[in-house]
């Protein structure tokens, strides 16, 4: 349960709203939730809906909406390479091909170590630093960019190394 | 009166109410935007693009705050792109242009944008031929698009949301009609959109999948043919089917549906019911209609139905002719004198009613209502007004709900009374636990099974709760039959009464006391005169019965106990059942589509039904029957004509006079307006061209003094140790012979329950879905636990009509 695991956590998101408004506090609960697997599991689910007195179905509406919630488990890591024209025009593609190759994947799917999702993502925002790509996992998002496979390479035995 | 706006739509002036849309605006000048989002009961959301028209508005002089003139016209400014006519409000003065090349560009590019993933699937698709993505690409589509056919997203086209209704993806227009259905009038955001652009698709993660009662409306109100049915999907083509007006028979609220029918080789060539659908009437279901009213409508095309006239001959039921069958019942009958009863149901007709109700008054014998619920004579006293339409009431009203469960028990009531609420009626909620409607109240008050009278009698002290119905403009009480039986269901009534009365709450529209009534027709047959009977066993003990529509062997083993000694058992019904089988005779009827008749809906409005279907067998009217017996006893009772028996009634009941059928089939027009060739609009909900109904003035209304009869109360039950007090409850998908036949319904009936607090399930050590055996008073069976921490702990709550008979409070062993 949600509120048993972060009873803190959950008590000051909550008090960031209004008692008839508190169906606002689902980002931030939602977040929570992933915190810890990467992905919002469905009793997670339950748990939010029961919080904020709305239904699993809106809960999970809002997680299928949003491309940084998960529902379902992946590496620890999610490597969200954009692939998007100005990141094409400057090799994103050849360089996500490459790195696939490199680590034995296709787009989509994980690592053997279950260390890295590599998926291929619309727009971050930088276009002028490509190939980049934006990790997702327990410290956060971070970008990487101007990257190459062997740059991403060493951030990947860099990754392997980080201890929970 | 609010303030009234004219605007110019295509060149055609309009007054229409301050802050209605444009898009209502063109529908009430008789003018079609085109739109799929958009939906009169829905707040607009502006999604679809659909609905793109021009609008100017009259130009303003900054400096002096003047319209600026010219040529003594008052120069209007359009805006620069075309806007949706779905969003916006009217205004005085403004000029909607949709005919314009610009609006019509607008309107072709957004069809050309919705089918750039549409399967266009029309020959194999359940809307076609009502659908209006079809028409709407008929008459405003390119003709071509520029998409590249190849490229179309093809998405999963059988998914089901629950097991009643399926959706198919790559139809989806993403319209959200459905989900906003479920979130602002159902009040059940059971829906929602998962992804989003191409691949949003609406999910439903409830258990059970889509779990509402209301699911069936979001197929009605679906643009295109994404949401089906399990019912109708595959069924018929639209255009194949007749409609026929008919009024819902499975709870008081009385919706009013159109049956449609079509011939069918799956039938053996006979014309069949192929789905049930909302027919609009805004003061009683507006264009809804709940599930159960959707889908169980198969126990009239049951195999169990009766065709032909039965005789018991060495103990077998044989094949007789109706001549033969009368003439048998009759002589019994007439025989027994004054021990010849009548037991008959809510079920039946107004004129089925009436003419039993003759019958024994004229043989001598008695007419008794098989129910367990009291107070019909006191609705009939303090009923709500004529004139009482619930979508009417909000600030500044009040609507009490005491002992019922409105969502289980009347849908549609729950729907209305929700939305009432919204409107910001102070809904006050008195039942012993939560129900749904809880949500919705101002206040909920929480009694003990057996407080019911005091709870309601505690209105007459000083509390804030008290104070706001004393002082609301308009009340309307609902009461019913939770956790009660027919001795605190009449308590309950009195004292409801009691309280509209002393509050001023009667003799008016929009205020008065309502039934919650375990049957669509009690409310009629209270009117023409039948009552329960507190001790029924005692009563049918040794007597000549004729039961006429129930099924008091299937329900009750006393029952069955006390027939078995009864002198002779006529049963007449359209359903085989436990009783007719020890019955001597036996009288098919005809069930409600393949006749005409009215039934009196709880809030008292008489409503007209028409017959749908041929009859099956040799089945006839059961007012006809009834009067074929009178015959055969010299009685003479009309039995040719529906209508002069209802004229006879009218002419012999006060509430009636003045009430005929040509009288119950008027309509006037409604809004909004539905059921047209434009089926965008508002549905697939039938238009009313066959009657609105009238609603019966209560005795309060008529004037003079109202004396409201006292119920004295039985003293509530005290359980001994290692018992506990077992109360009924209502289930909408219950066992009863007007459900089961409906297969789809299956799992949503379930299996008999039985509710118990933690506590008390601690105490018997069983567990939530742990089987136990329940036992009262000769009576036994079994039921899966359910925990519910809103009961207290000495109460174990028994559904009707799940296969344990609980009529009233008792006290009961749960193993």
């Amino acid at each position: 349960m949600l509120l048993e695991k972060y009873p803190k956590e959950v008590k000051q998101i909550l008090s960031k709203y209004p008692p008839e408004h508190k169906r606002s506090a689902v980002m931030p609960l939602l977040y929570l939730a992933q915190r810890e697997e990467g992905y919002v599991n469905k009793a997670a689910m339950q748990d939010i809906a029961q919080l904020l007195d709305v239904t699993e179905t809106e809960v999970a509406s809002i997680v299928g909406f949003y491309t940084l919630y998960h529902d379902e488990k992946a590496g620890k890591y999610r490597m969200q390479v954009c692939t998007d024209l100005p990141c094409a025009l400057r090799g994103a593609d050849e360089f996500l091909n490459n790195l696939c190759a490199n680590l034995g994947v296709k787009v989509g799917e994980t690592t053997e170590d279950g260390l890295v999702t590599i998926e291929s993502v619309m727009c971050l925002a930088a276009c002028d630093k490509a190939p980049m790509f934006q990790t997702q996992g327990p410290d956060g998002i971070k970008y990487h960019e101007n990257m190459t496979v062997d740059r991403t390479m060493e951030l990947i035995e860099a990754l392997k190394k980080v201890k929970e | 009166m609010s303030k009234q706006v004219t605007l110019t739509i295509d060149g055609k002036q309009i007054t229409v109410p301050d802050g209605t849309l444009v898009a209502d605006a063109a529908k009430l000048a008789g003018i079609d935007i085109p739109v799929f989002c958009h939906h009169p009961k829905l707040e607009p959301v502006g999604m679809c693009r659909m609905c793109l028209v021009e609008i100017g508005r009259p130009m303003f002089d900054r400096a002096t705050g003047q319209i600026v003139m010219e040529n003594g016209q008052p120069k209007i400014q359009f805006m620069p792109k075309l806007e949706t006519a779905c969003t916006n409000p009217v205004s005085e003065g403004m000029v909607v242009l949709t005919q314009t090349a610009k609006a019509k560009e607008g309107q072709k590019g957004t069809v050309e944008f919705l089918l750039t993933s549409h399967p266009l699937d029309c020959p194999i698709c359940d809307k076609g031929g009502e659908c209006p993505l079809q028409n709407l690409t008929m008459e405003h589509g390119p003709g071509k698009s520029r998409f590249i056919y190849d490229e179309k997203l093809h998405l999963d086209k059988q998914v089901p949301l629950g097991e009643l209704i399926w959706l198919d993806r790559e139809r989806c227009i993403q319209c959200a009609r459905c989900i906003r259905f479920q979130d602002e009038i159902a009040g059940e955001a059971v829906l929602g959109f998962d992804e989003r652009g191409r691949n949003t698709q609406i999910v439903s993660l409830s258990d059970p999948g889509f779990d509402s009662v209301f699911s069936g409306n979001t197929t009605d109100i679906c643009p295109v043919g994404a949401l089906t049915t399990a019912d109708f999907r595959f069924g018929a083509r639209p255009w194949e089917l007749k409609a026929q007006a008919s009024i819902c028979t499975q709870c008081p609220v009385g919706c009013n549906t159109t049956l449609n029918t079509r011939r069918e080789a799956k039938a053996g060539g006979d014309i069949v019911i192929k789905r049930v659908m909302p027919r609009q009437n805004e003061e009683v279901n507006e264009i809804w209609l709940c599930d159960k009213g959707r889908f169980a409508h198969h126990y009239v095309g049951s195999k169990k139905r009766l065709a032909r006239p039965q005789i018991r001959k060495d103990e077998k039921l044989a094949r007789a002719s109706w001549d033969a069958a009368t003439k048998l019942a009759a002589e019994n009958f007439s025989a027994s004198k004054k021990d010849f009863v009548i037991l008959a149901s809510g079920r039946l007709a107004n004129e089925d009613l009436f003419n039993l109700k003759s019958l024994a008054d004229h043989a001598g014998g008695r007419a008794i209502l098989y129910s367990d619920m009291g107070g019909g004579d006191l609705t009939a006293l303090v009923g709500v007004g004529a004139g009482t339409n619930l979508g009417k009431l909000g600030e500044g009203d009040a609507i009490l709900v005491v002992a019922s469960d409105l969502y289980e028990e009347a849908p549609i009531w729950y729907l209305r009374v929700k939305q009432a609420a919204d409107r910001g009626a102070a809904l006050i909620v008195a039942n012993p636990r939560e129900t749904k409607l809880d949500k919705f109240a101002k206040f909920s008050i929480r009694y003990s099974y057996g407080d019911e009278v005091k709870a309601v009698n505690d209105f007459g002290k000083k509390s804030k709760i008290s104070d706001e119905f004393a002082k609301a403009k308009n009340a309307i009480v609902f009461f019913g039959s939770e956790g009660l039986g027919l001795n605190g269901t009449s308590a309950v009534a009195s004292a409801c009464a009691d309280l509209l009365k002393e509050t001023g709450h009667i003799g008016r529209a929009s205020n008065g006391l309502i039934g919650v009534w375990q049957r669509a027709n009690d409310q009629g047959a209270w009117e023409v005169g039948l009552q329960p009977e507190e001790d029924l066993a005692k009563a049918l003990k040794g007597k000549a019965v004729y039961i006429v529509g129930t099924d008091p062997v299937g329900d009750d083993p006393k029952l069955a106990k006390a027939l078995e000694g009864a002198e002779f058992v006529a049963v007449q019904d359209i359903l085989e059942t436990a009783t007719t089988e020890i019955a001597d005779v036996v009288l098919p009827a005809q069930a409600f589509s393949e006749r005409e008749g009215t039934f009196t809906s709880g809030e008292r409005r008489v409503q007209r039904f028409y017959a749908a279907v041929p009859p099956t067998g040799d089945s006839k009217p059961d007012f006809v029957i009834t009067s074929m017996i009178a015959k055969q006893m010299n009685i003479v009772l009309e039995g040719t004509s529906v209508s002069v028996v209802f004229d006879i009634l009218a002419n012999s009941i006060e509430a009636f006079t003045d009430l005929s059928y040509a009288k119950l089939a008027e309509v006037r027009p409604q809004w909004p307006i539905v059921g047209r060739g434009d089926v965008y609009y508002g549905g697939t909900t039938y238009e009313n061209k066959h009657g609105l109904g009238v609603q019966l003035v209560p005795a309060a209304q008529v004037g003079g003094t109202v004396r409201i009869p006292k119920v004295k109360k039985e003293a509530v039950l005290r359980p001994k140790e290692k018992e506990l007090l077992a109360v009924p409850v209502n289930k909408l998908y219950d066992r009863g012979v007007t459900v089961s036949p409906a297969e789809l319904l299956d799992e949503r009936v379930g299996e008999a329950t039985v509710s118990l607090h933690p506590e008390a399930a601690e105490r018997l050590g069983v567990e939530a879905g742990a089987r136990v055996k329940i036992s009262f008073d000769g009576v036994s069976g079994e039921a899966v636990v359910k925990i519910d921490d809103t009961i207290s702990a000495g109460v174990a709550l028994v559904p009707r009509s799940m296969g344990i008979a609980i009529k009233e409070p008792v006290a009961a062993k749960v193993k």
